[in-house]
C-alpha cells in the first residue's frame, strides 16, 4: 500500500519549475543515471569478454574455444582449477563445522579465542598465506631447514593449504550462523529422549544445518577457483584459469585466449550465483519457534569433541602461526636463515610509496563506491519502475564475478575511445567500486528495511516535498549504511590483487602488486613486510566498521574479496 | 453530534481497488468540527486504506475528499491540512525529540524563536516538557507516541489522522494513552479520525464510530447506537457478545403497542417500537445480550417471555460471572455481575431467565455476506 504521491510545490519562478521537475523525476534520474554506470562498467566489459572470446580478425569463430578444449595446457587448466575448488570446499565445510560447532556449543573458555582464530585472516588478504608458507616450507623455508625436510611447497598440498586458511572465515561466519539460527530447544530434546551426542549431531544438527552447509559450500567454490594470488605464487608449474589468464595477457598478449579462460572460468561463477540468490534463497529450516533459549553450555562428548579438536587445532595454529611469521619476517633478515633484527623492510621505499598508492585509490574507490551503493540501495527498495530487480542483481553479481575476469573486461573495454582509461588511476578505481558494489548496495538495503516507509510518508504529511525527504530524512537516516559502505568498499580495494593486477601501469604499483612481484622473486622480508602495513590500515579500518554496526545497529555481512 | 452543519470533512461516494480486490465500495460519511469518529472493522476491512485516502497517501479510484468545503482528493499529502500519526510514529531517528516536533514548522519557514515557543507549548501538552533533547532511542514507547502526536499537532492541522497508534503499547499503557489522547483531543477540539481494530478501544474512545466490513459502511453511530441498536447481524456481532434467536413475526397488536414473535423457545411478546416496517409472517432475529438478561431461581411454571432452564456451565471471571444455560435443546449465555451476596449458581442449578420487552430486533434478511 505504499503509494506515496509525493507532489509539486506551488509557484511560478523558474525555480520552482525545476524543482517541481525534480519532485517529480528525480528517482527516475537516479535510476538512469545508475543503470548507464552499471552497464558501461559492469555489463560492458562482460560483454566485452564474451565477444573477444569469438571474435578473432576474420571475424566470429569458434577457433578459440576449439583451441582451448584441444590442449592439454588449456584444458587442465579448466580441470586443476575445478580439482581444487571442489578439494578445498569439502575441506573447508568440515573445518569450517568443526570451528562453528566448538564455538557455538563447545566449552566456554574456548569460543571466543576459537572464533578470533577463525575470523583473524579475515583482516589479511588471502595470499598472506602464500607468502607465509614460503617462508616456513619454501625451498629455504624455516621448518624445512630446521628439521632437515625436504617438503615442496610449490605444489597441489600447498595451494590447497594456503586456500583452506584464506577462505576459513567465509565458511566459518556462515556455517556459525546456521548454528546459531536454530532453537538449541530441537538439541536439547533430542538429548531429553536419550541421544547421545555424536547422535544428535548426527540426525539433528547436520540435516538441520545442512541447507546452510550448501550454501557455504558453493560460495567457497566460487571464491576458490576465483582466487588469483595463491595458486599464482605457489601453483609452480600447476596450470590454473586465473593465473593462467594473466600469463596469457603479459605473456602472450593473447586476448582472445585470455577472454575464453575468462567466460570458462565465469560460468560455475554465475551459475553458482544464481543458484545461491535465487534458488537457494530463502531455503533452509525456520526453526524459530517459541522462545529462543542461549544453550546452555553443557560437557562435550569425547567422542565429537577430540576429533573436533584434531581438526580445529591444528589449523588454528597455523592461522596464528601464518600471522606470527609474517610479523617476525617483517623485521627480520631472513626468518629462519639470519636472524638479525632490521627495519630495512618495513621501511622500504618502494613498499611505502605502493602503500600510499594503495591507501589513494581505496579512498576514492570507498568514496565512490558509498555514494553509488547507496543511491542503488535507495533506487532499488523505493523507486517504482520496472527493471528494478535486473538493477539488484546486476549490481550485486560484480561480487560473483571473478577478479581476473573483471581485470580482463576492463583492459579490452577501456583501451579505446569512448571510454579510454587504460594507465589512469580511475581504471583501478572504478574497477574496485563495481566489483565491491554489494556490500554498499546490500547495507543500504538492509538499513531501508529498518526504517519505515511511514518515515518518508511522516515528512511528506509535515509538509516536505520530494528534494526535502530526500536530502534532509533520507539520507542522513542512511549514513551510517553510507560509512558501512565506504569502510568495507576501502578494505576491500586495499587487499585486492586479481583485478587490479590487469589495470596498474609499471611506475604505479599498488600494495597487493608489490606483495605479488616482491613473493614470485623471493623477497619475503620485503613482502611481508608491507603485508604487515597493509593488515595494520585494514584492522583499524575494520575496528571502525565494527564500531559504526554497533553504534547504529547496522547489520553489515562481511564478504571477503580475493 | 450535530452533524446538521457543515462538516469539517465529508467523503463522497469513495471507490479504491487494488488490482482486481475492491476495498472500498463507495464509501460516504460526514464528520463535524471538533468529531472524533473512529474506523473500525475487522483486519482487510479498508479501514486503513479509507484513512491513507484521507491524509493522500493512497490515491482514490473515484469520489471526493472534502475539506472545510475544498476538494482535496487529488492532492499530495504535503498540501493537504491533515496530518497523520502513523502505526510506527515513523519518527525520525537522526533528531531529538524537539527537531521531530519542529520538523514541520521549520519548513514552513517559522523564525527559530517562534519554532522553541510553539515546540515547547506542545512538549507541556504532552506532558514531556523536559525531555526535548532526547534522541528518539532515549524515550519510552508511550512517550515516542506523545512526540509523533505532538509533530502532527504542531503545525494545527484542521483534521488529525491516527493510524492505529495505541497497537505498539502493552495493554495497561494502551488504555492510559486512549484516555490522554481523547483528553488532549477534546482540550484543543480537533476535528480526528481514529483508526483500529479493537472495539472496546473504538467504544471507549469515540464520538461517533463508523465500523467497515468488506468495504462497505456498515453503520455509523455513536458508542450507543452500536451496541444497542445494531444495524445488522455483523455489526451485532462485532461489539460483544450476543445471543441470537431466530423467530418470526404471529401477531402486531398496535393498541398493546405489542408484537407476539414465535422463537425455538415459544412466544414472546416485544415492545412494537424495536419492529419498524416489519409486517405479520416476517421472519427476524432478536439481538440478546447477555447482560441484558435477568436471572434466578426457577420457582414454579413461567409468566410471558420467562423460560426455565438448567445451569450447564459457568465461568467466575471476578467482576461476573458468565454462565451457559440450556433451555430446550438450546443455549443461550448470561452474564450476572457481581453486587455482593448475588446468589451464583452451580452446575445443574434449575433457574428461570426473562428476555426482556425492549430487545433489539433484525429483519432477517439484513445478514450481510460473510467472506
Amino acid at each position: 500500500m505504499a503509494e506515496a504521491v509525493i507532489g509539486p510545490v506551488s509557484g511560478n519562478s523558474l525555480w520552482y519549475q525545476v524543482r517541481a521537475f525534480l519532485n517529480a523525476k528525480l528517482v527516475h534520474i537516479f535510476a538512469g543515471g545508475l543503470f548507464t554506470l552499471l552497464a558501461i562498467f559492469l555489463i560492458y566489459p562482460i560483454a566485452a569478454i564474451l565477444i573477444k572470446s569469438f571474435w578473432g580478425d576474420e571475424g566470429f569463430t569458434f577457433d578459440f574455444y576449439v583451441e582451448f578444449f584441444s590442449y592439454n595446457f588449456y584444458y587442465w587448466s579448466l580441470i586443476n582449477t575445478l580439482i581444487l575448488g571442489t578439494s578445498v570446499m569439502l575441506m573447508l565445510v568440515i573445518v569450517g563445522f568443526c570451528f562453528a560447532y566448538l564455538t557455538t556449543r563447545g566449552p566456554q573458555w574456548l569460543r571466543k579465542p576459537l572464533k578470533i582464530i577463525a575470523l583473524l585472516p579475515l583482516a589479511a588478504p588471502p595470499y598472506i598465506f602464500a607468502i607465509s608458507l614460503i617462508t616456513l616450507l619454501g625451498r629455504n623455508g624455516f621448518i624445512n631447514n630446521f628439521f632437515d625436510l625436504d617438503l615442496n611447497i610449490y605444489s597441489w598440498a600447498g595451494v590447497i593449504t594456503a586456500q583452506c586458511l584464506a577462505f576459513l572465515p567465509l565458511s566459518f561466519m556462515m556455517i556459525e550462523n546456521v548454528l546459531n539460527s536454530f532453537n538449541p530447544s530441537l538439541e536439547e530434546t533430542a538429548s531429553d529422549m536419550g541421544a547421545s551426542e555424536v547422535r544428535i549431531v548426527r540426525s539433528i544438527t547436520i540435516p538441520l544445518a545442512a541447507p546452510g552447509l550448501l550454501k557455504a559450500a558453493l560460495l567457497v567454490f566460487v571464491m576458490t577457483i576465483a582466487e588469483f594470488g595463491n595458486p599464482a605464487i605457489l601453483g609452480g608449474r600447476i596450470p590454473f584459469l586465473a593465473p593462467d589468464t594473466y600469463l596469457m595477457i603479459t605473456g602472450e598478449g593473447d586476448f582472445n585466449m585470455a577472454s575464453v579462460l575468462s567466460v570458462v572460468l565465469i560460468t560455475p561463477c554465475i551459475l553458482i550465483f544464481f543458484l545461491h540468490n535465487y534458488v537457494l534463497k530463502g531455503k533452509g529450516y525456520a526453526t524459530i519457534t517459541g522462545k529462543g533459549m542461549a544453550a546452555e553450555p553443557k560437557p562435550m562428548a569425547l567422542a565429537i569433541k577430540i576429533p573436533f579438536l584434531i581438526i580445529s587445532v591444528p589449523v588454528a595454529t597455523m592461522v596464528l602461526l601464518s600471522f606470527g611469521v609474517i610479523l617476525i619476517g617483517s623485521f627480520v633478515k631472513i626468518v629462519g636463515v639470519d636472524n638479525t633484527f632490521v627495519v630495512d623492510h618495513v621501511m622500504n621505499t618502494q613498499s611505502n610509496i605502493a602503500i600510499w598508492n594503495s591507501v589513494k585509490v581505496s579512498l576514492g574507490a570507498g568514496g565512490v563506491g558509498a555514494i553509488v551503493g547507496t543511491l542503488l540501495a535507495y533506487v532499488i527498495m523505493r523507486g517504482k519502475f520496472r527493471g528494478r530487480q535486473i538493477m539488484e542483481m546486476t549490481a550485486l553479481s560484480g561480487f560473483a564475478l571473478p577478479g581476473t575476469v573483471i581485470g580482463v573486461g576492463y583492459i579490452i573495454a577501456f583501451n579505446r575511445p569512448p571510454f579510454l582509461l587504460t594507465g589512469t588511476i580511475w581504471i583501478i578505481i572504478l574497477n574496485c567500486v563495481f566489483r565491491f558494489l554489494a556490500v554498499g548496495v546490500e547495507a543500504g538495503i538492509s538499513k531501508l528495511h529498518q526504517i519505515s516507509i511511514e518515515i518518508e510518508e511522516a515528512s511528506a504529511d509535515l509538509g516536505a516535498d520530494f528534494i526535502t525527504i530526500f536530502f534532509k530524512v533520507v539520507l542522513p537516516i542512511m549514513f551510517s549504511a553510507f560509512v558501512a559502505g565506504f569502510i568495507y568498499t576501502f578494505m576491500t580495494t586495499m587487499m585486492s590483487l586479481s583485478s587490479v593486477i590487469f589495470l596498474t601501469t609499471p611506475g604505479f604499483d599498488l600494495a597487493s602488486v608489490y606483495i605479488y612481484l616482491t613473493a614470485q622473486l623471493g623477497e619475503l622480508g620485503l613482502a611481508s613486510a608491507t603485508t604487515i602495513k597493509m593488515i595494520a590500515i585494514v584492522a583499524i579500518s575494520f575496528g571502525l566498521l565494527q564500531f559504526v554496526a554497533k553504534k547504529t545497529g547496522l547489520d553489515v555481512r562481511t564478504k571477503q574479496g580475493a | 453530534m450535530e452533524t446538521q452543519k457543515t462538516p469539517m470533512l465529508e467523503l463522497i461516494d469513495i471507490y479504491k481497488s487494488f488490482g482486481d480486490v475492491e476495498v472500498l465500495k463507495g464509501i460516504s460519511a460526514k464528520i463535524a468540527k471538533g468529531e472524533l469518529l473512529t474506523f473500525v472493522g475487522p483486519s482487510g476491512c479498508g479501514k486503513t486504506t479509507l484513512l491513507r485516502i484521507v491524509g493522500g497517501f493512497a490515491a482514490l479510484d473515484s469520489g471526493q475528499v472534502i475539506l472545510d468545503g475544498e476538494d482535496i482528493g487529488k492532492l499530495p499529502p504535503n498540501m493537504r491540512d491533515t496530518k497523520m500519526v502513523f502505526q510506527s510514529y515513523a519518527l525520525f531517528p537522526h533528531m531529538t525529540v524537539a527537531k521531530n516536533i519542529g520538523f514541520g514548522l521549520k519548513l514552513q519557514k517559522w523564525p527559530k524563536k517562534k519554532i522553541e515557543e510553539r515546540v515547547g507549548e506542545l512538549l507541556s501538552l504532552v506532558h514531556m516538557d523536559e525531555l526535548g533533547d532526547r534522541t528518539i532511542d532515549r524515550i519510552s514507547g508511550g512517550q515516542q507516541q506523545r512526540v509523533a502526536l505532538a509533530r502532527a499537532l504542531a503545525i494545527e492541522p484542521k483534521v488529525l489522522l491516527l493510524d492505529e497508534p495505541l497497537s505498539n503499547l502493552d495493554a495497561n499503557l494502551r488504555v492510559v494513552m486512549r484516555e490522554e489522547i481523547r483528553n488532549i483531543q477534546e482540550r484543543i477540539g480537533i476535528t480526528t479520525i481514529f483508526v483500529t481494530h479493537d472495539q472496546y478501544e473504538a467504544m471507549s474512545i469515540s464520538d461517533r464510530l463508523l465500523v467497515l466490513h468488506n468495504g462497505i459502511i456498515q453503520q455509523i453511530g455513536t458508542p450507543v447506537d452500536i451496541y444497542e441498536q445494531p444495524a445488522n447481524e455483523f455489526i451485532a456481532g462485532f461489539v460483544g457478545y450476543v445471543n441470537f434467536l431466530e423467530g418470526k413475526v404471529t401477531a402486531i397488536a398496535d393498541e398493546t403497542r405489542t408484537v407476539t414473535v414465535f422463537t425455538a423457545y415459544g412466544n414472546l411478546e416485544l415492545n412494537h417500537s424495536q419492529f419498524d416496517k416489519s409486517e405479520k409472517g416476517d421472519e427476524v432475529l432478536l439481538v440478546i445480550r447477555p447482560e441484558t438478561i435477568p436471572l434466578s431461581r426457577s420457582d414454579g411454571p413461567t409468566q410471558q417471555n420467562t423460560f426455565n432452564g438448567i445451569i450447564e456451565s459457568f465461568m467466575y471471571a471476578g467482576n461476573f460471572v458468565k454462565y451457559t444455560i440450556k433451555i430446550e435443546d438450546k443455549e443461550m449465555i448470561v452474564d450476572q455481575y457481581n453486587p455482593k451476596d448475588t446468589v451464583k449458581f452451580e452446575r445443574g442449578d434449575q433457574v428461570k431467565i426473562t428476555v426482556p420487552r425492549s430487545t433489539h430486533v433484525l429483519p432477517k434478511n439484513t445478514a450481510i455476506e460473510h467472506v
